[in-house]
């Protein structure tokens, strides 16, 4: 690999050579497809599966029956079967399991499988399901539909804003968003001749998902080994079980042959994973001059059927109500409660791209009520490394947000906002808007957010690095070359690297929560350090030097240039056994110890100590007749501590701001009943090369000393400046207020007409 | 039913049910695996396809149409030792992160670039616009595929 | 097992339909093989049209254009001929799907398709362009509204296919417009469409023709639009009196992508953009 490619894996995916899950046919596989009746709420009576089993080629339908175990998975909470028994709880439960020779056979199979059902009474919207009477999502549950309620509380907010002289008000919405990663949950699997069930699946959480299918399916989870290839995509929407479970049980029935399974997209958007709907209602108080004094705000998450990562959703998102701003009152309720919609999960974002069009809008709203200019009211409460965050967290990381804002208020979109605006052409109008985001990093409090890095000098004398955390397209295991071959002083194509696998890698975690780069780069270069020095020792054996400081690594050899002499690494890989050549390291993300302010309720995950942080500038234009909003321009400048890998912190900025302009322009998994209005590419609409402007990253000077070469986490924060971005700039452009995403052109024009403001 | 094509400059012959998608025969049957599906409704551009040098999506054609065609897919463009210059010039820029729409982007880009040897930025757009891709924003596709576009020119630069 | 027949010469179809008379006609695919997935069908025999060159010929033919309903949208949008006797039609399908859904789909197969937001549809409507229908017993010749019926519904009989379009040259018509209002600006399906011709005299309107799309259940001219617009000069007031006749004419419906009301509402406005030509 030469230096011209920045990225360990961009030549082989530009090729088309790299193999993803999808891309696995093993010899003799037989392929699964999971039947979903598509009943929001519904008693399951029969399954009549007589007729698929007589089709030739088909070999098994499994039912509920057929699960051993708990036949129920989840992250935190159990609660979601494999395959329904009694009961289907959202259009996208299972109720079979075909086992197929083929395609065809499958595909007819899944044609031919009937449900009795007994519709039962249903709740869709989070607001009626909290309510005493409402339709029980989980019957006999404890709590109701209610699967966390919690509280963040710092001071007296109640007090604080009644004595506050100005208070603005607001409720906002945003939609069920589609991680819709082009590769759809996939994977194949097989149970060996010893037992263990080897699987291979495009996924997030490798080494979680082995207890998940182990308490699922009541094996034993050392039994299950993970591998995890390239995902084509995931987004959240591919960490904890998508396909596994099913997987395992089918393989459990295949008498040793190979299963593949992979969802249709309609099946991924039925059944798979998706952003948290949320309802979010806030007082901001503040001085005249702007100075905040008080939030009190409300959060209510849609989690669906079923829990998955709900609580975690809520406790993030409700982390992040009040903006990287100083407020001293705080008070924050939120609930994350069960319906019959489909199963909200982990997206990028995780609760902060809905609480940040709250934050980010009110802030406007503040700004506007007190004749401020936006940028400036931001930059007069942006929090500073040292202070103290909304929720009475100490900021002893990097925090550099006001460089964010300081960067947009000098840059030309923003000092000409007015010339452009003027200038807009017949029929459209204009507007410039900024929106600032942050974003935690790591699994918060009470998670040990820790990797296990393993470095190898193999007997060929060259080094390979045991990545365990699943690269879905971040770049990753790129990243981890790159602080691996900086460490040991090699190119970085002459390493190897290993996907996660959890027989030959550490547990390290999710891919997920911005952490990957962080916390497994933070523990390769440990490993890296003990392997250097470990190896520095034993060439000063072979050199004869009594002081192995002196030496250094080189490209396939350590030297000792005071004497002008080295050794090959080879040589020395033949000279030591196995487990001397192997450095294990683990580092655990640091967590807040000065919290200042309270929550009840939460599981996990409260507080994070570590933030990025991303300054977003939208030019939009927008249009009179049609109401389409088209994004000009746009640009983002953002704190991600230091930056290792410029290309990539680019490409993890631009990807997440394209996410974010989806969910503020189009993007919108609408439901009736239950039922998704939404099923495919055609209705669901991401945007596609015409949709999205030029998009400008910059990347404030910042260190993060905790950071493996000073970095923070990216992954996520580009995600949640978007739609804040966006909403305010269509407010300027033509003075009306949209507080529900996505911004369609129905919604804009139906605003445009109620307000029928004059062009300026 | 046997259908003979060629495949990436080679003759294949197989024997298969002539309504078969094109993207199952290609993956399965032919170990064409940069043929990626993604929706299988024509909408997203993962499985395209050059189908007497035209780009198509395989996963709305059947066997039975390729019968006396010529089929290239990303593989039969470059390989990793000699890369075509779309190829390198995506790997260069950053215009893969998870690299599963990649295949069919550069497809779509060499369809473009033999009709247009230089497109502003817009005309890469439009020419991409039927292949999502749901990481990069597609910025630095635009700017690979401009790249490219230049180096085929000779590094001359007409826009 | 599905039986793909693929015909090369017109005999040789006659002989295919009969013998499968229920088999599904496949041109470019992009309709009826999405259509048979979402209904989880598989024909038993499935006739493609594709091998039958001489349906994809573009060529003048006296005072019209002869468009073969294999010519797919990616020809037509390039095709010296439409370019310069039909902008309109070029400029609606060049917004069909995207680049390999312009290159697989035909103009025959967005036809019978009869979507009421087939994009081709508003300007074949303006141009008042003429269906040929083939088959064994000969050819019939129909006016697009008599081809349309409804959505998804047309006048092709059982062993009949669509062999050309004719489209009257239209050079004369200065104006030449099509606006297609979709969720997103690729990949999308019309949430309303308006195609415009416009013969000016002296920057006065000698001729107007107006038809809209997916704002009915098939695409739908507006005459009272258009009588409105004669005589007068394209003016803003000119086009929003016009504007309000089309939205009284349109009949649009619900759904997913939008509702009736937004339709409406456009509909009109989208005779707006005139006024900036």
């Amino acid at each position: 690999m030469s230096g011209r490619f920045p990225r360990v894996d961009a030549l082989s995916k530009a090729c088309g050579a790299e193999r993803f899950a999808a891309d696995h046919y093993p010899e003799g596989c037989l392929w699964a497809g999971a039947f979903r009746p598509g009943a929001a709420h519904a008693r399951v009576l029969a399954v009549h599966t007589a007729e698929a089993l007589a089709l030739p080629g088909v070999l098994q339908v499994l039912t509920a029956a057929d699960v051993p175990g708990t036949n129920l998975q989840g992250i935190v909470h159990k609660d979601q079967p494999v395959l329904c028994g009694d009961v289907v709880r959202h259009a996208g439960d299972p109720v079979a399991l075909v086992l197929a020779e083929s395609r065809e056979a499958l595909e007819r199979a899944l044609g031919l499988l009937r449900a009795d059902l007994e519709p039962l009474p249903a709740v869709f919207d989070p607001r009626e399901a909290m309510r005493p009477g409402a339709p029980r999502v989980h019957a006999g549950r404890e709590g109701g539909n209610v699967l966390m309620a919690a509280e963040i509380r710092k001071g007296d907010a109640a007090r604080a804003l009644a004595a506050c002289p100005v208070v603005v008000r607001g409720t906002f919405e945003t939609p069920r968003q589609a991680p819709a990663f082009l590769e759809t949950e996939c994977g194949v699997a097989r149970r060996l001749p010893d037992g263990t069930l080897d699987l291979i699946v495009s996924t997030q959480s490798p080494f979680r998902d082995r207890f998940e299918v182990a308490q699922a399916l009541g094996l034993d989870p050392l039994s299950v080994r993970v591998r995890a290839p390239y995902l084509g995509g995931g987004f959240g929407g591919k960490d904890g079980a998508t396909v596994q479970c099913l997987l395992a049980l089918a393989a459990l029935h295949a008498d040793g042959r190979p299963v593949r399974m992979a969802w249709s997209r309609e099946e991924s958007f039925t059944a798979g994973y998706k952003r948290h709907p949320s309802i979010l209602r806030c007082e901001l108080g503040a001085d005249r001059d702007g100075t905040l004094r008080a939030l009190r705000c409300r959060m209510v998450l849609d989690t669906g059927a079923y829990a998955h990562l709900g609580g975690e959703v809520l406790e993030l998102g409700m982390e992040h109500m009040a903006g990287p701003y100083r407020v001293p009152h705080v008070l924050v309720r939120g609930f994350c409660v069960y319906t019959n919609n489909p199963v909200s999960g982990a997206m990028r974002g995780f609760g902060v791209a809905q609480a940040t069009f709250c934050a980010e809008r009110m802030m406007d709203r503040l700004a506007a009520k007190l004749g401020l200019d936006p940028l400036e009211l931001r930059l007069k409460n942006v929090l500073g490394p040292g202070e103290e965050n909304a929720c009475g967290v100490r900021l002893t990381g990097s925090t550099e947000a006001r460089a964010c804002l300081t960067a947009l208020r000098g840059h030309p979109f923003w000092t000409t906002r007015r010339e452009w605006a003027a200038q807009a052409p017949a029929r459209t109008r204009r507007g410039v808007a900024v929106a600032l985001a942050h974003n935690a990093m790591g699994y918060g409090g009470g998670l040990p957010d820790m990797a296990a890095a393993k470095v190898e000098l193999t007997e060929e004398g060259r080094f390979r690095v045991y990545c365990a955390v699943s690269d879905m397209g971040q770049g990753n295991v790129g990243g981890h070359a790159v602080l691996a071959a900086q460490a040991l002083n090699q190119p970085p194509g002459e390493l190897d690297m290993v996907l996660p696998d959890t027989e030959r890698c550490h547990p390290s975690g999710s891919s997920s929560a911005g952490r990957t780069t962080y916390t497994f780069g933070n523990a390769v270069l440990k490993a890296c350090a003990a392997m250097t020095d470990k190896l520095r020792t034993r060439a000063a054996q072979f050199l004869l030097c009594d002081d192995p400081a002196s030496l250094v690594l080189e490209s396939g050899r350590v030297v000792w240039p005071g004497a002008g002499k080295s050794v090959p690494l080879a040589l020395m890989a033949r000279f030591l056994p196995r487990d001397d050549r192997v450095c294990v390291a683990e580092f655990v993300m640091p967590v807040a110890r000065e919290v200042s302010g309270s929550s009840r309720g939460f599981v996990l995950g409260f507080p994070h100590l570590l933030f990025a942080y991303s300054a977003h500038l939208a030019r939009v234009e927008l249009d009179e007749l049609t109401g389409r909003v088209r994004v000009a321009d746009y640009f983002a400048a953002t704190d991600g501590g230091g930056v290792v890998l410029p290309q990539g912190f680019e490409q993890q900025i631009q990807g997440g701001a394209a996410q974010g302009l989806g969910l503020a322009l189009m993007e919108d998994c609408a439901s009736r009943d239950g039922r998704l209005l939404t099923p495919d590419f055609s209705t669901y609409l991401v945007p596609t090369a015409l949709d999205l402007p030029e998009i400008g990253s910059l990347a404030v000077p910042s260190h993060e000393s905790s950071g493996p070469g000073g970095l923070k986490g990216v992954g996520e924060v580009a995600m949640d400046a978007p739609l804040p971005a966006v909403a305010s700039a269509v407010e300027q452009a033509a003075g009306i207020r949209l507080d529900a995403a996505p911004l369609t052109p129905e919604r804009v024009l139906a605003a445009l007409r109620r307000t029928r403001k004059k062009k300026p | 039913m046997t259908i003979r094509f060629t495949l990436n400059g080679r003759p294949v012959a197989l024997d298969t049910d002539p309504g078969r998608r094109a993207v199952d025969l290609l993956r399965e049957d032919l170990g064409a695996l940069s043929v990626k599906e993604g929706c299988g409704t024509g909408e997203c551009g993962a499985c395209s396809v050059l189908l007497d040098g035209e780009l198509k999506l395989s996963c709305l054609l059947l066997a039975a149409q390729l019968e006396g065609r010529e089929v290239v897919t990303c593989e039969g463009l470059g390989d990793q030792a000699a890369p075509h210059p779309l190829q390198a010039a995506f790997a260069e820029h950053g215009a893969v992160q998870c690299g599963f729409c990649t295949p069919g982007m550069v497809l779509a880009a060499e369809s473009l670039l033999r009709e247009n040897q230089d497109p502003d930025r817009e005309e890469v757009r439009r020419g991409l616009s039927g292949n999502l891709c749901r990481c990069t924003g597609y910025v630095k596709i635009v700017d690979a595929v401009q790249a490219a576009a230049r180096e085929r020119r000779g590094g001359r630069r007409k826009k | 097992m599905t039986r793909v027949l693929l015909p090369a010469t017109l005999p040789e179809l006659w002989e295919a339909l009969a013998a499968s008379p229920g088999a599904p006609l496949l041109a470019g695919g992009t309709d009826l093989l999405v259509r048979l997935r979402a209904r989880r069908q598989r024909p038993e025999a499935l006739v493609g049209l594709e091998r039958l060159a001489e349906l994809r010929t573009i060529r003048r033919q006296g005072r019209s254009l002869r468009i073969g309903a294999l010519a797919t949208h990616a020809m037509i949008a390039g095709h010296p001929l439409v370019l310069r006797h039909a902008p309109v039609l070029a400029r609606a399908v060049s917004e069909v799907g995207g680049p390999a859904i312009r290159n697989m789909g035909t103009l025959g197969g967005n036809l019978c398709t009869a979507s009421p937001a087939g994009d081709s549809l508003p300007a074949l409507a303006v141009l008042e362009a003429r269906v040929e229908l083939l088959s064994a017993g000969g050819t019939r010749l129909l006016p697009l509204s008599g081809f349309l019926l409804g959505p998804g519904r047309t006048a092709l009989a059982p062993g009949e296919i669509v062999g050309a379009v004719r489209v009257p040259l239209a050079a004369d018509f200065q104006v030449q417009h099509f606006e297609k209002v979709g969720r997103r600006a690729a990949l999308a399906i019309a949430v309303v469409s308006l195609a415009v011709l416009a013969r000016l005299e002296k920057g006065v309107v000698a001729e107007a023709r107006l038809a809209v799309g997916s704002a009915a259940p098939t695409v739908l001219r507006c005459p009272e639009a258009e009588e409105l617009l004669r005589g007068g000069r394209l003016t803003l007031s000119a086009l929003e009196r016009a504007a309000k006749a089309v939205r009284v004419a349109v009949r649009p419906i619900d759904d997913a992508r939008a509702s009736a009301g937004y339709r409406r509402q456009v509909a009109g406005n989208l005779l707006l953009r005139l006024a900036d030509l």
